[in-house]
C-alpha cells in the first residue's frame, strides 16, 4: 500500500459525497430513534445497495453505520433515552449536563468524541490492519470472560454511594439477562411460559423501559427537564456554547484518543460490540481519573469515554470481516452479504486481489467521519432546544412513541408490554436509588458473560483453572485487579497525606 | 436524610424493599425453573441468583434493623410522592397498557391518535388545537415511518385498511 494509493482512494471517496451525506442523515435519524438499528435499515435498503457499484454501496452503508453510532448519544444526552445500547453509558454524565443547562456542550462533546474517536481508530486500522486482524485470534472465550468483568465492575463503580443497592440492581439485571434458552442444550430458563423470551430478554424493550419510560414517569413531577438553575442558560443557547464544547473536546483530546483504542480493540472481537466497549471505556475512564467522585454528576470525560469508544468500535467490527471473513457484528454481516453478492471473497486474499475494496472500506469510513462533523456540529445548538419543551407535551410523546418503537425490533406486540413492565421496574428503581444503569449493564452483559464463561468451561470440562491458563488472559486479569485496586490505593494515599498534613497542628 | 424530612422523623423505607422483593421472587422462580437442567445450563443462574439472594437478605436485615431501632418505618412515600403527579403517573401507565391492547382492534394509527390525545389531556393540556394536531402528527409520523416505509407488522385497523386502498 503506497501513499499514492491511499490519496487516490481518499479522492475517490470524497467524490462519493452524494451518497455519503444522505447515508449520514439517514443514520442520524435511525440512530437517534430507539428500536431502529443500522442493520435493519441496511436490510431494508438492500435492493438499493445491491443495484449500485460496490464502492458506492460501501460508502453509503458505512456512512449510515457510523452515523447511527454517533446519533445514539443525542437522545441519551437530551432526554436520557439512549438511541442504541452503545449510548446507554452516555446517559450517566450526558443527561446531568443537560439538567445543568449544558446540553449544547454535551452534544458537541458527543459529536467530536464520536467523530475523532472513529477517525483515529480508522486511521490506526488502515495503518495496522495486518496486525490488528490477529488481535481477534488472541482474544478467545477465556480472555473475553475478563473483558466482560471489566464492564461488570462498572456496576460497583455506579453503586459507589450505596454499594448494596447498586449490587442488588446489577445482580437483578444479570439474572434477568440469563432468561431464555441456555447456550449448550437450548433448554428454556425462567421464561414464564412465553415463547417470546426463548431468545432471552430483547435489549430494545429493556432499554426503552428502563431509560425512556421510567424517566418519563419521573419527568411528570417537573415542568421542564432542565433544573431551575440551568433554565436561563438552556434558553439562551448561544453559538458560544458550541465553541465551549469544542474547547472542552480539545482540552480532553488524550481522553478521546485512548478511549477510541478501547473501542477499536473490543470491536475486533466478533460479537462484542459497542455496548461493552462504551461501558468498559467509561469504567476505565473513571478508574484512572484524578476526580472519580465527579463521574455521574455531568462531566465532559463521562460523555467522551463512551462516545469515543462506541465509534472506535465501528472500524474494529470490520477488521475480522475483511481479514478473516468473519463478520464482527450484525451490520458487518449485512455488508458482507452485499460484498459477496458482487463476487468479493472475504479473507486475507482480499488485500491482494481487491486492495481498493479491502482498504477502501476503511478509507470510506474516515471520509464519512470527516463529512459527519461538518453535517452535525451546527445542529447542536438547535437540538439542545428540545429540553425547553414542557414535560406536559414531552411525556406523552416519549412514552407512546418509544412503546411503538419497542415493536420495531422483533415485531412482537409482547415487546411493547415488556417495555412497559421494564418502565415500571425502572421507575421504582429510580425513585429508590437502585440505579437503572446497573440493571441494564446486567441485562446487556449477563448473556454475553455466560456465553463466554460456559464456552470456556466446556472446553476445560468444568475446570475453572482454564480462566488463568493463557498469557493474554493473565495480563488482563492483572490489569483488572490493578484497576480495581487503584482507587483503594489512591484513597489510602490521600488519607495518609491528609493525616501527615494535619498532624503538626494537632 | 431526605430533604423533605424533618429532624427526628422516621425515614420511610418500605419502598426500598420493593426491588429486593421483586428480585428475590424472581430468583426463587428462576431456581425452580432450572432445577432439572444440566449444570452448564444452570451454573451461571445459580451463582448470580445465590449472590442476589444473599444481598437481598442483607438489605432486608439493614432496613429491619433501622425499623427496629425506630429510625425508619415501612412507608412507601418515596414511590407515591409528590401527590400531584401520582394520578398522572398511574394514568399514563394504564393508558399505555390500554393502547397496547386496543391496537388489535383499532390498528396502530387510530389507537396512537386516541392514546396521545388522552395522554395530553391527562397531563393537563386543554387547548383543543393542541389536543387534535399533536396526536394527528404523531399518528401520521408513526403511519409513514412504521407502516408505509418499514412495512412493520403492526395490527391493521380501519385507518390502515382505508389508506391501503389508495396507496
Amino acid at each position: 500500500m503506497t501513499w499514492d494509493f491511499v490519496l487516490g482512494q481518499f479522492a475517490a471517496q470524497f467524490g462519493l459525497w452524494w451518497v455519503i451525506v444522505p447515508g449520514i442523515l439517514i443514520g442520524i435519524v435511525v440512530g437517534a430513534l430507539p428500536g431502529f438499528s443500522a442493520q435493519n435499515t441496511l436490510i431494508m435498503l438492500l435492493p438499493l445497495t445491491l443495484a449500485v457499484p460496490v464502492p458506492t454501496a460501501l460508502a453509503f452503508m458505512i456512512s449510515l453505520y457510523c452515523a447511527t453510532h454517533l446519533a445514539g448519544g443525542i437522545p441519551a444526552i437530551l432526554v436520557k433515552i439512549p438511541g442504541t445500547g452503545g449510548a446507554a453509558a452516555t446517559t450517566i454524565d450526558g443527561y446531568p449536563m443537560t439538567q445543568k443547562g449544558q446540553a449544547q456542550q454535551a452534544l458537541v462533546l458527543c459529536f467530536t468524541a464520536s467523530v475523532f474517536g472513529g477517525l483515529i481508530s480508522t486511521v490506526v486500522t488502515i495503518g495496522l490492519l495486518p496486525w490488528l486482524s490477529k488481535v481477534g485470534l488472541y482474544l478467545r472465550s477465556v480472555e473475553m470472560v475478563v473483558v466482560m468483568l471489566f464492564g461488570l465492575t462498572l456496576i460497583a463503580v455506579i453503586a459507589a454511594k450505596d454499594l448494596l443497592k447498586g449490587l442488588i440492581a446489577g445482580f437483578f439485571g444479570l439474572l434477568i439477562g440469563v432468561i431464555g434458552t441456555d447456550h449448550i442444550y437450548n433448554t428454556p430458563r425462567a421464561t414464564f411460559g412465553f415463547l417470546e423470551l426463548y431468545d432471552g430478554v430483547p435489549l430494545v424493550p429493556a432499554l426503552i423501559g428502563l431509560f425512556a419510560i421510567s424517566e418519563a414517569l419521573v419527568m411528570i413531577e417537573s415542568k421542564l427537564i432542565v433544573r431551575r438553575e440551568g433554565q436561563e442558560r438552556a434558553a439562551e443557547a448561544h453559538w458560544a456554547d458550541t465553541v465551549d464544547g469544542l474547547r472542552l473536546s480539545v482540552k480532553h483530546w488524550w481522553h478521546i484518543v485512548w478511549t477510541s483504542f478501547v473501542g477499536l480493540i473490543i470491536g475486533i472481537v466478533p460479537g462484542a460490540g459497542a455496548s461493552i466497549a462504551a461501558f468498559v471505556a467509561y469504567q476505565q475512564s473513571r478508574m484512572w481519573s484524578r476526580h472519580p467522585e465527579l463521574y455521574g454528576t455531568g462531566i465532559p470525560e463521562g460523555v467522551i469515554a463512551p462516545e469515543s469508544a462506541n465509534n472506535g468500535v465501528t472500524s474494529g467490527t470490520l477488521v475480522p470481516m475483511m481479514a478473516l471473513g468473519v463478520p464482527g457484528g450484525s451490520t458487518a454481516a449485512v455488508m458482507m452479504v452485499v460484498l459477496q453478492y458482487h463476487g468479493m471473497v472475504m479473507g486475507p486474499r482480499l488485500f491482494d486481489t481487491n486492495p481498493e475494496i479491502a482498504y477502501g472500506v476503511f478509507i470510506s469510513m474516515a471520509v464519512a467521519y470527516i463529512f459527519m462533523i461538518f453535517t452535525i456540529l451546527p445542529l447542536a445548538r438547535y437540538m439542545s432546544r428540545i429540553v425547553l419543551i414542557e414535560t406536559t407535551y414531552l411525556v406523552p410523546i416519549i412514552v407512546l412513541m418509544t412503546i411503538v418503537a419497542a415493536f420495531a425490533g422483533r415485531q412482537y406486540q409482547f415487546d411493547m408490554a415488556l417495555a412497559l413492565l421494564f418502565g415500571v421496574i425502572g421507575y421504582i428503581a429510580h425513585k429508590t436509588d437502585y440505579h437503572v444503569t446497573a440493571i441494564l449493564i446486567g441485562v446487556i452483559l449477563g448473556p454475553l458473560f455466560e456465553e463466554y464463561l460456559v464456552r470456556a468451561l466446556r472446553i476445560s470440562e468444568g475446570d475453572m483453572s482454564i480462566l488463568f491458563s493463557s498469557t493474554t488472559g493473565n495480563v488482563l486479569w492483572a490489569l483488572l485487579v490493578a484497576s480495581l485496586a487503584l482507587p483503594l490505593v489512591r484513597t489510602w494515599l490521600q488519607r495518609k497525606s491528609w493525616v501527615g498534613n494535619v498532624k503538626p497542628d494537632q | 436524610m431526605s430533604p423533605n424530612r424533618t429532624p427526628g422523623s422516621k425515614a420511610p423505607l418500605g419502598a426500598d424493599l420493593v426491588i429486593p422483593a421483586l428480585a428475590l421472587a424472581f430468583a426463587g422462580y428462576f431456581f425452580v425453573s432450572i432445577s432439572d437442567l444440566a449444570w452448564e445450563a444452570k451454573a451461571n443462574g445459580v451463582l448470580i441468583g445465590g449472590v442476589l439472594a444473599a444481598l437481598v437478605a442483607v438489605q432486608f436485615l439493614r432496613v429491619g434493623l433501622q425499623v427496629w431501632v425506630g429510625a425508619a418505618n415501612l412507608g412507601f412515600e418515596r414511590l407515591l410522592l409528590p401527590h400531584h403527579a401520582l394520578a398522572k403517573r398511574i394514568g399514563m401507565v394504564a393508558l399505555t397498557a390500554l393502547f397496547i391492547f386496543s391496537m388489535d382492534w383499532l390498528g396502530l394509527t387510530l389507537a396512537l391518535f386516541l392514546a396521545t390525545a388522552a395522554a395530553l389531556y391527562l397531563m393537563g393540556v386543554r387547548k383543543r388545537r393542541h389536543l387534535f394536531w399533536i396526536p394527528f402528527w404523531v399518528a401520521v409520523f408513526a403511519y409513514v415511518m412504521f407502516i408505509a416505509v418499514l412495512d412493520a407488522e403492526f395490527p391493521r385497523g380501519p385507518v390502515e385498511l382505508l389508506l391501503a386502498r389508495f396507496f
